[in-house]
């Protein structure tokens, strides 16, 4: 053994210059071959020539200023945008036919919603996940009271003032974990805090009046984001609940799941909605009458929640029994493993299938239009039958697309930023 | 010598459909016991390690832990769960959780005990094991031996009277098989009693009081380490340890 050679590891090498450069990228990528080259130039080209229509359609060529589609059309005909119209309508399309002198109460509604989730994206703030559920549970409380307002009965500003207890208690938790005065907001200290709260809430709420605005002349982006906020908060934990109940091992609550997730899976949106709004009445006892709108968010919601449920069984699916297993093993109960352990790495995996349901979700409500609601499309097609401006279908539609581009592109461009934070640390 | 067995089946029979996978096993264990279980692949040692917390339900017979039975509804049977740690042939960390968080879990979420306390008592852990420096990193980022060892640490976090060991170096590459057998003989020589399926048969010469021989779902034959590896009385087990020796 005394004369074995001694192994001397060999001291490691940089690395090699991982980019080519700009020129060395384009030579690899883009006209390696001649093929290749002819595929880039054709493709180049239809970039371009779609491009260059556009912006010249919507903005080279457009007109900016008119009184009416006439002065348009006299302008330059059908070659370029007529913009004014959009512009008049703008206040329709995103409120609808929400009184003017009422709007701000939108606008307010939705700051202080943006308010209520800024805790969400401090850092320092450790209560997050209360602060979001309070957001999730307790702002359509108070955001009802904003947009519907009247008469509130006992109940209802009972209810309202809880919505603002959240709002306020979850900017205090944000303020005290920022000066690190945790132990404020600890044990009974927290109840007598809460309690105050709701007092306070409850007297601020009892002086509040606002005008009612009838849920039928809301419309437009508004009443859109209304109802595909039903759906995205609704559909979540409902999808979580059915899928779990779908794999239970207590027959009628699977039988129950399985039923309803299929059912509303075998049908169109259309005809859910439909049924809700035509049928729903019948059976009803006479005299209560359901809001229209609320039959199309409950439709909509267990349409989703269907869905999701499905996604979301995908999920649990992927995660091996042994994670289950481990959790038992050191004493977790079905709902703590479920909740902490299963969960969490399976939401994980289905964001980018949870966000394309809501994504989808938040196309459908388009379809709401068909039971008589005004959504953002509705309005859009209300432009061109404007007498001023008659005809005007293409350029409203086209800023309607925008806005939904817009929405659905952030979430999907929010779903990557939370995949990859989450993801820290699990990649294999 | 307790008088009371740590872990007790009896007539413990088994089926998967039609399949019985367990045999009328009947098995005592002493409190501070080490039995080393093993047998070919198929023979029941999981399920059989795996009825002792109940992660698999047994049809017929009783699973006495410290005299009592399990089956007295689903809160009893998580507290007396909670006696038995386990560790598994593929680790299952929650891959979601840091190494210290995986390890402080269960004690805070279950046991109640308070962040600070919890961060504590699984640093002590992890450092018998050796490996606290790795206390903040994912799972995923760790060996398997290493991954092994924190599977250690978090059970014994919430100091279990009996810990059970499916095959927990089976999954690993040979050179790191010994740092993860070493923190077991440790744990051994503590007088933890314990329950070990495992073929390395170096490791049941050390420190096993028995050594179980199971096939076809049936316990074959038991007997101390150096009566079982130089004379076993069966054919089956001499047919077993001459192909694994
Ligand atoms: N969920 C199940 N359903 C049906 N049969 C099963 C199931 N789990 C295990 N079995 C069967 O039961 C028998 C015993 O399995 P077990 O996992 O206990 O064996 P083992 O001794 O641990 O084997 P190994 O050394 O391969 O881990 C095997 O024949 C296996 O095919
Ligand atoms: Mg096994």
């Amino acid at each position: 053994m005394s004369d074995a050679l001694i192994f001397q590891p060999k001291a490691g090498k940089p690395a090699p210059p991982s980019t080519l450069g700009v020129v060395g990228w384009v030579r690899g990528n883009l006209v390696s071959s001649l093929p290749n080259a002819a595929l880039t130039l054709l493709g180049a080209y239809i970039v371009y020539a779609f491009f260059s229509a556009v912006i010249g359609w919507a903005i080279v060529d457009a007109v900016w200023e008119a009184q009416n589609r006439r002065e348009c059309l006299d302008l330059v005909g059908r070659a370029g945008a007529c913009w004014p119209g959009v512009k008049a309508w703008i206040p329709n399309l995103i409120y609808g036919l929400y009184p003017k002198d009422q709007v701000w109460r939108i606008n307010a509604g939705f700051l202080v919603l943006v308010l209520w989730a800024v805790p969400l994206f401090l850092p320092w703030v450790r209560s997050k996940v209360m602060i979001g559920l309070g957001l999730v549970l307790l702002y359509p409380l108070l955001a009802s009271y904003f947009f519907h307002g009247g008469d509130k009965g006992l109940v209802w500003g009972a209810l309202i003032a809880l919505g603002l207890t959240g709002f306020l208690w979850s900017w205090l938790t944000a303020i005290a974990e920022a000066r690190r005065e945790a132990p404020l907001l600890e044990g009974r200290r927290r109840w007598i805090l809460l309690a105050g709260l709701y007092a306070v809430s409850l007297l601020v709420v009892s002086q509040w009046v606002l005008d009612e605005v009838q849920t039928r002349l809301w419309g437009g982006l508004f009443l859109t984001l209304v109802i595909s906020g039903f759906g995205i908060t609704v559909s979540l934990p409902a999808g979580i609940l059915l899928a779990l109940g779908r794999r239970s091992r207590m027959p009628l609550i699977a039988a129950v799941s399985t039923t309803f997730i299929e059912l509303f899976r075998s049908v169109p949106l259309i005809t859910v909605l439909f049924m809700f709004n035509t049928m729903l009445p019948l059976f009803l006892p006479a005299g209560v009458e359901v809001n229209r709108l609320l039959r199309a968010i409950v439709a909509v919601c267990l349409f989703s929640s269907a869905y999701m449920a499905e996604i979301v069984r995908g999920g649990l699916q992927a995660i091996p029994k042994g994670q289950y297993e481990a959790a038992a093993a050191v004493g977790l109960g079905f709902w703590q493993s479920t909740s902490l352990i299963v969960l969490p790495q399976a939401l994980r995996i289905m964001i980018p299938s949870i966000v394309g349901s809501f994504i989808g979700l938040f196309k459908d409500t388009t379809l709401v239009s068909i039971i008589g609601l005004f959504d953002l499309l509705s309005m859009a097609r209300a432009v061109g039958e404007d007498t001023v401006w008659l005809g005007l279908f293409i350029e409203p539609f086209f800023f309607v697309t925008m806005i939904y581009f817009v929405f659905c592109f952030s979430m999907s461009q929010y779903s990557f930023h939370l995949e990859a934070r989450l993801g820290a640390g699990q990649r294999r | 010598m307790s008088t009371q067995a740590a872990i007790e089946l009896i007539g413990l029979n088994k089926w998967y459909g039609a399949f019985q996978v367990l045999k009328d096993i009947n098995l005592r264990v002493r409190e501070g016991e080490r039995i080393v279980v093993c047998g070919p692949s198929g023979s029941g040692k999981s399920t059989m390690i795996r009825c002792i917390n109940q992660l698999e339900h047994h049809q017929e017979g009783d699973v006495l832990i410290h005299g009592e039975a399990f089956g007295q509804g689903p809160a009893r049977d998580d507290a007396i769960r909670r006696e038995i740690g386990m560790v598994f042939q593929q680790f299952n960390l929650f891959p979601h959780l840091t190494v210290l968080e995986n390890c402080t879990f269960a004690l805070i979420w279950v046991k109640h005990m308070p962040k600070a306390e919890a961060e504590a008592l699984a640093m002590s852990l992890l450092e018998r094991v050796r490996i606290p420096e790795q206390a903040l990193k994912y799972p995923l980022q760790l060996s398997g031996g290493q991954q092994q060892r924190v599977a250690i640490a978090r059970a014994l976090c919430m100091s279990p009277k009996v810990m059970l060991f499916d095959e927990p170096t089976s999954a690993l590459d040979p050179e790191m098989i010994s740092e993860v057998l070493d923190v077991m003989i440790e744990l051994a020589e503590s007088g933890m009693t314990m329950i070990v399926v495992t073929h390395e048969m170096g490791f049941a010469r050390r420190v096993a009081d028995r050594v179980i021989f199971m096939d076809q779902g049936e316990i074959v034959e038991e007997a101390p380490p150096a009566e079982f590896f130089t004379a076993p009385r069966y054919d089956r087990t001499q047919l077993f340890l001459s192909q694994i020796l």
